[in-house]
């Protein structure tokens, strides 16, 4: 809106946001479709609606084991995330030290560290030492590359509360604890657990770093990477299906998360209300 | 006691939102500040032992002597050597470049318009648009590239439509196992980041800002050129080599989408340490795509350095 109240227009933009809506979603609907289509092979026509591919994999022991190791995964990663993400953030937003650009820097850098050079890394170095390769090699892993994610979102939701609470809570003499626990933590922690749960996200999707860090179990992801390598068995639309149905519930609740406590004027709505800051 | 403390503060808080700057400069609390970086040892000790130490241990074995899946000494730069004098090798960091090339120009140039939208047009669909967009971000890595694979595959959703409308006789064969198709998925991976990188950059882009340019008569895209473009170099920038970087060293797209002219510098790698068991070999590619990576980083931030500078020379 303009300060007069008329909308900005604009139908080249528009245009572009459309398309890209629907490019980003259209690859994602078909899987979804195919998983529900009656008919050996994942091609046009639709021959009918079925929940057999489901029925299928939900029979299958392999199939709700990597499910299982997955979900264990990913809740021990979210929450050692939570615990030393939110520790951290504090340490880098509220330190005068100056010590601090270098902790910042050395804790966002795996960002920038495409997944093939980090799982080798590890590979090695638990090769070397004889560490056997299990689902905590890859949760020690998933940590290491969630933890600047959740920073991300954790770090900024910090730098924007109001100082003057802190400072007045610790001019009353509070110790640094009881002033995070009592005036820090009541302001963000919707925000938070938003983002503990995005770490969830990360780590039960993640395949590159998993792919040379695992044992012999298996996750989802590499459930579908080895159903993938074999033929094209039409289970794999409901194994992906389900892959996305999770993410999409678990994403609702994190952005709800972030919403509600945007507009109870807890943290400043526009525009990164996502919490991505550059 | 603590609690009873704890009451005070909550009590006391509340009131200081409307009584801003109340806070004396205590003592007490500059020092608590100094200290509050103890509470990122946990987070650091963990980066330095997962990812420091175990990147510092991969580049020392780049220059390792090759024991089949094992590495011996004495020290050598053979597997630079083999790695640089490749030819397969140097096929291969071109697709990787210029797979990272496109899909970071694609997002980019993509990702503005619609950063743009949601930071001036949107009105109250922003909130829906930003969950769209934000979900299929997390949408399955693995998924999206079986997705494109079921699309564009000779019986894939394309070619049977195309078939059914008449168009081709035979389905087009190109569109699948091709760089064609790797940009393509890795286009829909990356997109949803560079959106949001991007949107979080337009917050200082104020509307006045825009609307004092309209109101001098400027057009869309003269806008876009001299008020737009400008302040989003930097973050454009930025955008495009985590795209170059993350997609030029994807080892799985390629393997799934790629076919021959599609495969990457990342899979070579992969398969070198995995399938070969060339861990030297591996290392040294790896550190060399590395060097390229800051290279381009360091480039790019140069260029936009010296746009700066002859920018501040045409105004005074």
């Amino acid at each position: 809106m303009r300060a007069d109240g008329t909308r900005v227009r604009s139908p080249v933009t528009t245009t572009i946001l459309v398309t890209s809506i629907v490019f980003l979603f259209a690859p994602l609907a078909v899987v979804v479709l195919f998983s529900f289509n009656d008919g050996g092979s994942v091609t046009l026509p639709f021959r009918g609606f079925t929940l057999g591919w489901y029925r299928e994999i939900l029979s299958s022991t392999e199939f709700r084991s990597a499910v299982t190791n997955s979900a264990i995964v990913a809740t021990v990663v979210a929450l050692a995330t939570l615990v030393l993400g939110t520790l951290a953030a504090y340490g880098i937003t509220r330190a005068r030290s100056r010590l601090r650009p270098f902790v910042a820097v050395l804790l966002f850098l795996p960002l920038t560290l495409p997944g093939l050079f980090l799982g080798l890394s590890l590979l090695v170095v638990f090769s070397g030492t004889e560490i056997s390769l299990s689902l905590t090699t890859v949760a020690v892993a998933h940590l290491v590359y969630v933890l600047p994610y959740y920073l991300l979102i954790s770090v900024a939701a910090l730098q924007r509360l109001d100082p003057a609470l802190e400072e007045v809570g610790a001019d009353l003499g509070g110790n640094a604890w009881l002033v995070f626990r009592r005036v820090t933590l009541p302001q963000i922690w919707p925000i938070l657990l938003s983002a503990a749960l995005l770490a969830f996200l990360l780590s039960f999707d993640e395949f590159i770093i998993t792919f040379f860090v695992i044992g012999p179990q298996s996750t989802l992801p590499l459930f579908i990477f080895s159903s993938l390598r074999r033929t094209v068995d039409p289970s794999i639309n409901a194994i992906s299906s389900s892959l996305l149905f999770v993410t999409i519930v678990v994403f609702a609740v994190s952005f709800a998360l972030t919403v509600r406590s945007a507009r109870s004027g807890r943290i400043s709505v526009e525009p990164d209300v996502v919490g991505v800051d550059a | 006691m603590a609690d009873d403390q704890g009451e005070r503060l909550a009590l006391a808080t509340t009131t200081a939102a409307a009584e801003r700057g109340i806070g004396g400069r205590a003592g007490g609390r500059e020092r608590g500040r100094g200290l509050a970086l103890v509470a990122a040892v946990p987070a650091v000790l963990w980066m330095v032992a997962f990812f420091v130490v175990p990147l510092g241990v991969f580049a020392f074995y780049s220059l390792l002597t090759n024991a089949f899946y094992d590495v011996a000494f004495p020290l050598t730069t053979d597997a630079y050597v083999s790695a640089v004098t490749s030819p397969l090798n140097r096929t291969l960091a071109w697709n990787s470049a210029s797979v990272g090339l496109t899909t970071g120009a694609i997002t980019v140039a993509v990702g503005l318009p619609v950063a743009y939208w949601l930071r001036f047009v949107a009105g109250r669909s922003r909130v829906a648009v930003l969950f769209l967009i934000t979900s299929s971000m997390f949408a399955s890595y693995l998924v999206r590239i079986y997705a494109w694979r079921t699309i564009l595959g000779s019986r894939g959703v394309v070619n049977s439509v195309l078939d059914r409308v008449g168009l081709i006789d035979e389905p087009l064969g190109f569109l699948l196992y091709s760089r064609f198709a790797v940009v393509l998925a890795l286009v829909h991976i990356f997109l949803p980041y560079v959106v949001l990188v991007l949107y979080a950059a337009m917050a200082p882009l104020g509307r006045g800002l825009l609307e004092a340019g309209e109101d001098l008569g400027a057009g869309s895209s003269l806008l876009w050129r001299r008020v737009i473009l400008p302040i989003m170099a930097a973050p454009a920038v930025s955008a495009f080599v985590f795209v170059f970087i993350l997609s030029a060293a994807d080892y799985v797209t390629p393997q799934f989408l790629g076919g021959r002219d599609g495969l990457t510098l990342g899979v070579q790698i992969q398969s070198n340490f995995i399938t070969v068991g060339n861990w030297p070999l591996a290392a040294a590619t790896s550190i060399l795509m590395l060097l390229a990576f800051l290279l381009l980083f360091l480039l790019l931030n140069a260029l936009l350095r010296f746009r700066r500078l002859h920018d501040l020379r045409i105004q005074t």
